[in-house]
């Protein structure tokens, strides 16, 4: 009998850790499945969103998108229509008009590419960077690929609220084979980040 | 001075009435219970039940100055009028060997010393940067509209069961008050830690372990800051200290039915704070584990178990389910994955818990010396923790194998977050198992509570650490003789934009920021980029302005001979690397060369994120549709004409920063079937909208949002500040490191 009444207390302990066992999976499974109930259904179309009126394109920005549609305005020289989402072709000293409101940490900056097929006719080049007509840095490059330069702008060469003009020069030039004008490199962007 | 006056009596009248309803609980379950364990142990209990009662009058609206200061003194009240404020009828007659004088002394001085730099500290006005931002934020507006509110906002879905405390001590003495109730809790954790090394026998091994902890630097700033994580310390080791309890009234009185009864009350407690610890912070519930663990271990009966699941219910089920109702996620903002919801978005909170994981480490092996006394991770918890390989000699002891599972198993959740902060939970279980691993050698138990004192004294620090930390005996501001504005002037930048804000915003007009500052110190509500789901599309929609990356200038064009269809979707088909996700500014179908008009039959629909499926359908280009989920094969849009339509080509008008996805276009046949029209579309440039700024901004302003806030750090800000005009902004504030925009339509 004391065997069996073990044996009994054993088999109903086990019995109430399975309910409970059973209660804690009831449980998660409520919660899991009330998961799959979060899900909205299908929507109208919204109210159509119309053209503003009151357009004013950006005025004082120290940084030219090649994508910008407002791009074109900002050129100075030698920076060609646009050839893709996000670049253009320049000719020998492409150079672009800016305005900052402040003259703090400037920092020139251009994002451009040396085109494989142009650098083996022209061999390496030299690209020199320009801010308001004066020589900040030049640099050389051997290799094909796209290209970042920084460099901070040294105080009193740019003041603030006025026009800036930024620009890069390249020393040789690519002649394409039709005559069409001679090509520089491909920028992406450039101008004065803070 | 009337303001240091306020905070002491808003804190002191919340610390007494936690006490006193923890004395008439413990009263009520004839606990017995000696002094010095009573009275840190009552003040937490009675935190844990005081907060489910003010839960209860936010929940019902009525949280009124009267309706709160009747809380408080009504508990006080009835526990002097019942005896259980003194515990006449629960007093422990068991004798304690008294603390030798040199401990007095040493733990005395250490507690002291820090306790009135902490207390200063707690006192002064709040400029922590999380204290005044989010933890007193929600305090705030929950007193000036007497009640929860749902809010949009992944702090305020969290569980808040010590700010639930800040209610009433916020509502008489503002933010130095609830402050100085956190402070009330680091007092408590030390005094419990001392009085547990006494009850085990081990008063140095206790004193050491409280020293070791009270005395932590990170301890000391947050736990003297509008802060819940040494209050969760207190109240996870209370828990513990609770299952020792149990357990030692279980081995005394192994027969009899009454006795046994008796034990059973005793889970009461266990229970609760087990539940009170997850109602107080998320990552603290493993002690719950341990608990029950230790109670089914020991008992070996399911009864014991029911009742505490039942108490911890009570404490955590309140939280669990206004989560459950108001964000769809009983676990928000985790778990966006399984329990999705509009609120929080999957993508967000995995990037959120990766950083979180790292803190921007390149690997965690510096970790160790990180949190102990670099502190890049957000304050260190000191030089001696260095020592900590050595408490596992305390697992010669049972004390000691018991701290250190339970220390191991609250420790286990930190990896979720390395902040050093998430640290403290586990830190007593640690600090005694220090205590304990140097036996009762009182000269070394000596000797390491003054080391640590020493490297852990605020001007010490700064000799080997520019961690978060306290740093000044701020006694005047404390009392105010420094003006309480001037001195947050001086020493939160957060709380002048709060102010310029308040001066310049009307009543009741909400501020998109990118970057958060002390909410709490205005009465605007300020939509913080990363808050919420709907600030976070918001956020992308001002970027879009500024960031070529997230501009319309790709269309992916698909072009099929003509067909009737009634139902069509975009499949998306490619799995993109992490961060990548799939985005599409407006979804165009075209018949012939016209596009064909967005009927109000239309029925568009998305997977994932189908809430924002909207903004690719509403004809503006500054708003987009994004997964917000890493794109991967499966996700669609989806559109059900109303009717059988005649197409050729449909458009996807995106961005450049989504490159690694594909898409091909399906229609759905007469079976209800998918089948594939085309793929591979064609992609081409497509020009930005020139007033793409003002576009984003007048987005902003149709939600209601007229304001903007931005910080001269975040990104984007000068181009803001370049030409506010185009962007369709007045400058109307500028200063303490940001420009305040309000949008030019009326």
């Amino acid at each position: 009998m004391v065997w069996l009444h073990t044996r009994w207390a054993i088999v109903a302990g086990m019995k109430r850790w399975t309910v409970l066992g059973a209660c804690v999976v009831a449980l998660a499974g409520m919660l899991t499945s009330s998961a799959c109930q979060n899900m909205p259904g299908p929507f109208a179309p919204p109210v159509q969103r119309q053209p503003l009126a009151d357009f004013r394109p950006y005025r004082i920005s120290g940084i030219v998108n090649m994508s910008d549609a407002d791009a074109q305005t900002r050129f100075v020289q030698d920076i060609t229509g646009l050839q893709a989402a996000t670049w253009r072709w320049t000719g020998k000293r492409p150079t672009v008009r800016v305005m900052t409101r402040s003259t703090e940490n400037l920092k020139y900056t251009i994002d451009f590419a040396i085109v494989e097929a142009t650098l083996a006719t022209t061999g390496p080049v030299t690209v020199t960077f320009l801010v308001n007509d004066r020589v900040l840095d030049r640099a050389r490059y051997t290799h094909a690929g796209s290209q970042h330069f920084e460099k901070p702008i040294p105080a009193g060469w740019v003041t603030a609220g006025e026009d800036v003009t930024v620009g890069a020069e390249v020393d040789k030039l690519w002649v394409p084979a039709d005559n069409s004008p001679k090509l520089g490199m491909i920028l992406v962007r450039m101008g004065l980040t803070q | 001075m009337w303001q240091a006056i306020a905070a002491l009596f808003g804190a002191g009248v919340t610390v007494l009435a936690c006490y006193a309803a923890g004395a008439l609980l413990i009263d009520q379950l004839c606990v017995a219970l000696r002094r010095d364990e009573r009275i840190p142990l009552a003040f937490v209990l009675g935190a844990a039940c005081l907060h489910l009662v003010i839960f209860a009058i936010l929940a019902l609206h009525i949280a009124y100055w009267p309706v709160l200061v009747a809380l408080l003194a009504g508990t006080m009240a009835a526990a002097i009028a019942t005896g259980a404020w003194r515990g006449v009828r629960t007093e422990s007659a068991k004798p304690v060997p008294p603390l030798s004088k040199t401990l007095q002394l040493i733990f005395g001085l250490c507690v002291g010393a820090f306790g009135i730099f902490y207390l200063v500290h707690a006192w002064a006005p709040e400029t922590s940067p999380d204290g005044p931002a989010y933890h007193l934020g929600f305090v705030a507006r929950e007193l000036r509209v007497h009640g929860f509110e749902p809010i949009a906002n992944l702090y305020a879905m969290l569980s808040a069961g010590v700010e639930m405390l800040y209610v009433p001590a916020f509502a008489i003495g503002r933010h130095s008050a609830a402050a100085l109730v956190h402070f009330a809790f680091t007092i408590a954790l030390a005094l419990a830690m001392l009085a547990y090394g006494r009850r085990i026998g081990k008063p140095w091994a206790g004193a050491a372990g409280a020293i070791l902890t009270f005395a932590s630097p990170v301890v000391g700033i947050a736990g003297s800051s509008a802060y819940v994580d040494v209050a969760t310390a207190a109240i996870v080791f209370a828990v513990f200290y609770w299952t020792e309890i149990w357990d030692g009234h279980k081995d005394e009185h192994k027969d009899g039915h009454k006795d046994e009864r008796r034990g059973l009350r005793l889970l009461i407690p266990v229970g609760l704070l087990a539940g009170y610890a997850f109602a107080a912070k998320y990552t603290a519930f493993p002690i719950a584990i341990y608990a029950f663990g230790f109670v089914a271990w020991r008992a070996k009966r399911i009864r014991p178990l029911l009742l505490m699941a039942g108490c911890a219910l009570i404490m955590a089920g309140p939280w669990v389910t206004r989560n459950w109702i108001w964000y769809q996620n009983p676990f928000a903002p985790f778990g966006n994955g399984l329990f999705r919801n509009p609120y929080v978005h999957v993508l967000f909170e995995q990037d959120y818990s990766e950083w979180l994981r790292s803190y921007g480490l390149p690997s965690l092996r510096p970790l160790p010396l990180e949190v102990t006394i670099n502190g890049s991770t957000g304050g260190i918890i000191g030089p001696v923790f260095l020592l900590l390989p050595l408490a596992l000699l305390a697992l010669r002891y049972q004390a000691g194998r018991r701290l250190l599972l339970a220390g191991a198993l609250v420790f286990s959740t930190y990896f979720a977050n390395i902040g050093t902060r998430f640290l403290i939970p586990c830190l007593p279980f640690f600090s005694l198992s220090l205590g304990l691993a140097l036996g009762e050698s009182a000269p070394l138990l000596a000797g390491l509570m003054l080391l640590h004192a020493v490297v852990s004294w605020p001007p010490v620090i700064k000799r080997y650490s520019q961690s978060w930390r306290l740093e000044r005996f701020t006694y005047r501001a404390a009392l105010r003789i420094t003006p309480q504005d001037e001195f947050l002037r001086a020493n939160n930048s957060g709380y002048s934009i709060a102010r310029m804000i308040e001066a310049k915003v009307p009543a009741g007009e909400p501020v998109l920021a990118i970057g958060g500052i002390p909410d709490s110190y205005t009465t605007h509500e300020i939509l913080v980029s990363y808050h919420s789901a709907g600030n976070e599309t918001l956020t992308d929609t001002i970027n879009m302005g500024w960031s070529d990356g997230f501009q319309p200038s790709v269309a992916r064009i698909f072009q099929f001979p003509e067909r009737k269809a009634r139902r069509m979707r975009v499949l998306q088909t490619a799995q993109a690397r992490h961060r990548e996700q799939w985005s599409v500014h407006e979804l165009r179908f075209y018949d012939r060369g016209q596009e064909l008009p967005r009927r109000l039959e239309w029925r568009i629909q998305a997977w994932p994120n189908p809430w924002e499926v909207q903004l690719a359908f509403d004809n503006s280009l500054a708003t987009r549709w994004r997964s917000q989920e890493v794109a991967a094969p499966g996700m669609y849009l989806d559109v059900d004409f109303g009717r059988e339509e005649s197409v050729d080509e449909v458009r996807l008008i995106t961005s450049s920063d989504i490159i690694r996805t594909r898409q091909q276009l399906e229609s759905m046949n007469a079976a209800g079937g998918w089948e594939k029209v085309a793929d591979n579309p064609r992609q081409v440039s497509q020009p930005v909208p020139p007033d793409i700024r003002r576009m984003a901004t007048y987005e902003m302003h149709a939600r209601g949002v007229h304001y903007l806030l931005i910080h001269d750090s975040d990104f984007g800000a000068e181009d803001f500040a370049g030409d506010p005009e185009a962007w369709g902004l007045n400058e109307i504030g500028r200063g303490y490191g940001a420009r305040l925009y309000q949008t030019i339509w009326k």
